[in-house]
């Protein structure tokens, strides 16, 4: 029934630009109404996500990161599908290479897909319901995709929580018995046991203490290489990103700003965003401390709603002319996978992180 | 001890919580000195007691918790006083606390209060320490503004702290921590709930100001980026004890202590690529259920057979190097037959 149900939801005639591509968001808008007074008049639109483009290989893991605030987030959850977006494709490539546009489906249409994208959230404390057991935690998934009867299920979390370092006879207990490393691990459970092909983390190890954070950071390869996963890995925590991602997003106020590996992000940036970003990361030896150039961004992040004219980040940029004022650069292709969006990428010459 | 440059000395700190399961011992003797106008980062997990440890030196550490033992000499006019031996409540710690060690907190957004101003929460701390008038007291709190480098001072004064950003209100807490000229700023986890670029622009303030001012800076946070980029001196705890004491040279690039050498190899590192991590294994103990012996030889990949019988205590490795491991301790045979 489930088949069924998706080859309604394929529309004819789309197409991803490159072959290996497991998915692509072409243009996608987020827009949130801000309202005002008890008749909840329309004041204006946070722009949490503005013409957001990005692609994700076949097994990969691509980061996602920004400061809070820069939308990352809102992208992430317009990928699983708990947000509607308001313009925009997400293109989704089926396991029978059948293409679907994930964006305007509604609730039923959208079902099927619900197994095949996961999500890791970042808060192993609020993320678990603790009136729910594991089992319950874990299984609901397969309860509502009518995946299996109930002994099958039991098989199914007990080897599900086995992979996740868990012991199974852990199933019947509630997560007030856990620490955070082991809810995050019953958290990585849940997303995988509809064998997903997708996992949208979002910040899943922010909250985790460091030695905790480097268990859980393994898991997640061990799990990648055995489970065949692509990871959309959404935080602000550069080191992590640089350990765990091939490609990195970097996004500043809902826009894109650049696109490229996970080496030549940190040591050939090509917009000042991204610069300074990298230049911000303390690095963890104090040898470093004197070396490379560190730049500060003067004043604040913009405001979504009211973003200034031209390139959003000109107001901060050490380099802006009168041009990022006036015009929106648009991402471009520089080739060797690495995309910006600045008018003078081609220009400046910027420094990467600062080695030790 | 007076002829030394420090400005607090803890001996054999001991805060304990006596909760309904049973006695926590949050802090279990902890010995550390802070030296005038340098900075010293205190490390570890959470719930290692870097937190209490700083709540201590204040006085203000939350029922049912109490300072069982100890000795806490704070340098006030070049006599050492002892804070552990004051009234939490009392007259003596008041001048103390706010006017010469203050304290940053972590969250920006819960630390100032909604019903006031900031202008007024900063005066009010200067109206209490100096017996200045309002209007001074107001100028006063205008230029502090300006010097954490808040843009309109005169008008932000008067605006609720729900007006401001993250690193704004931090920025106002820094400007309440100076209003006395304190001689040690205390700053927990100050930067942990900010961005990277409001972080840097953060750090970059306070070591500015604490150059300006010469304060002691005592800098706790679990983040060993943010150590190796402004620490003097280092102080690695676990499960309340120090384990590892140096300057961040050292820690950074020749640990000794097993627990220092586990937290460094399992943080990733911008500057390097992919290569597996190595996570310490196991979790920290639960509070009630501390392993005997050294703390930490459960989890230890050097852990010995004696390190579950004896405690070890801190041994000297440099000038000013000290480590807490039975792998230094030279007379382990004799402390183990005198026990």
């Amino acid at each position: 029934m489930a088949d069924q149900q998706k080859q309604e939801a394929v529309q004819p005639a789309l197409e991803m630009r490159l072959p290996d591509t497991l998915l692509e968001v072409n243009n996608l808008k987020m827009y949130f109404p801000i309202t005002e007074g008890l008749f909840a008049r329309l004041k204006g639109y946070t722009k949490a996500a503005d013409d957001v483009s990005l692609f994700i290989r076949k097994g990969e893991t691509l980061g996602l990161v920004g400061e809070s605030g820069c939308g990352k987030t809102t992208v992430g959850r317009c990928i699983v599908r708990a947000y509607t977006p308001t313009a925009g494709q997400i293109l989704y490539k089926n396991a029978d290479e059948t293409i679907v546009d994930l964006a305007p489906l509604d609730r039923k249409t959208v079902q099927p897909y619900r197994k095949e994208i996961r999500m890791i959230f970042q808060d192993p404390y609020s993320s678990l319901n603790p009136r729910m057991t594991v089992f319950d935690i874990i299984s609901e998934a397969l309860k509502v995709n009518k995946m299996m009867s109930q002994s099958e299920m039991e098989d199914r979390v007990e080897y599900i929580l086995q992979r996740v370092g868990l012991r199974p006879e852990y199933i019947k207990r509630y997560p007030h018995a856990f620490s955070g490393g082991e809810r995050q691990r019953i958290g990585i459970a849940r997303a995988l046991v509809t064998n997903p092909r997708l996992i949208v983390a979002d910040e899943a190890v922010s909250a985790l203490d460091v030695s905790i954070r480097a268990q859980i950071l393994n898991l997640m390869e061990e799990l990648q290489r055995d489970f065949d996963l692509t990871y959309l890995f959404v935080s602000h925590d550069l080191s992590v990103i640089r350990h765990i991602c091939n490609r990195v997003v970097v996004m500043y106020v809902g826009k894109v700003v650049e696109i490229a590996t996970g080496l030549d992000i940190y040591m050939n940036p090509k917009h000042p965003y991204t610069e300074a970003l990298m230049s911000a990361v303390p690095v963890s030896n104090p040898r470093a401390r004197d070396k490379g150039v560190r730049i500060r961004l003067p004043g604040e992040v913009a405001d979504p709603s009211n973003p200034p004219p031209g390139c959003y980040f000109h107001p901060r940029c050490r380099f802006a002319k009168e041009r990022c004022s006036a015009e929106t650069p648009v991402l471009r292709d520089m080739g060797n996978d690495h995309f910006v969006s600045c008018h003078f990428a081609e220009e400046l010459t910027l420094t990467g992180v600062r080695m030790a | 001890m007076t002829e030394n440059n420090n400005l607090l000395e803890v001996y054999d700190l001991k805060v304990h919580f006596f909760t309904d399961e049973g006695v926590v011992k949050a802090i279990d003797g902890v010995d550390m000195n802070v030296a005038n106008g340098k900075t010293l980062c205190l490390v570890g997990e959470s719930g290692c007691g870097k937190s209490v440890t700083c709540r201590a030196f204040l006085g203000i550490v939350q029922k049912p918790g109490r300072i069982v033992s100890g000795q806490m000499l704070f340098r006030q006019n070049d006599h050492m006083i002892d804070i552990a031996k004051m009234d939490p409540k009392g007259q003596e710690i008041r001048q103390i606390r706010g006017k010469e060690i203050a304290m940053i907190f972590q969250e920006p957004m819960t630390s100032l209060s909604p019903m006031y101003t900031v202008g007024n929460q900063i005066m009010e701390n200067i109206l209490l320490h100096t017996g200045t008038s309002k209007q001074e007291a107001r100028e006063r709190t205008i230029s502090l503004l300006d010097q954490v480098r808040i843009p309109k001072p005169d008008r932000l004064v008067d605006e609720y702290p729900f007006r401001l950003s993250g690193g704004m209100r931090q920025r106002a807490m820094i400007a309440m921590a100076l209003s006395c000229n304190p001689t040690m700023l205390i700053a927990d986890e100050p930067t942990t709930a900010l961005d990277v670029t409001t972080q840097a622009q953060i750090l970059d303030l306070m070591l500015e100001l604490q150059y300006r001012y010469g304060m002691a800076l005592l800098f706790i946070t679990h983040d060993l980026g943010v150590v190796a980029e402004i620490a003097d001196e280092v102080a690695v705890m676990y499960l309340g004890k120090i384990v590892e004491r140096a300057d961040a040279d050292t820690i950074f690039n020749h640990p000794q202590h097993p627990y220092t050498q586990a937290l460094l190899r399992s943080i990733p590192k911008i500057t390097m690529k992919r290569e597996e991590l190595d996570p310490i294994k196991g979790m920290v103990p639960s509070p009630f259920r501390r392993p005997s012996g050294c703390n930490f030889n459960p989890r230890c990949p050097k852990a010995m057979s004696v390190c579950r019988e004896i405690v070890p205590s801190m041994t000297q490795l440099g000038p000013n190097h000290t480590v807490a491991c039975l792998l230094y301790e030279s007379n382990i045979k004799d402390r183990k037959g005198g026990e």
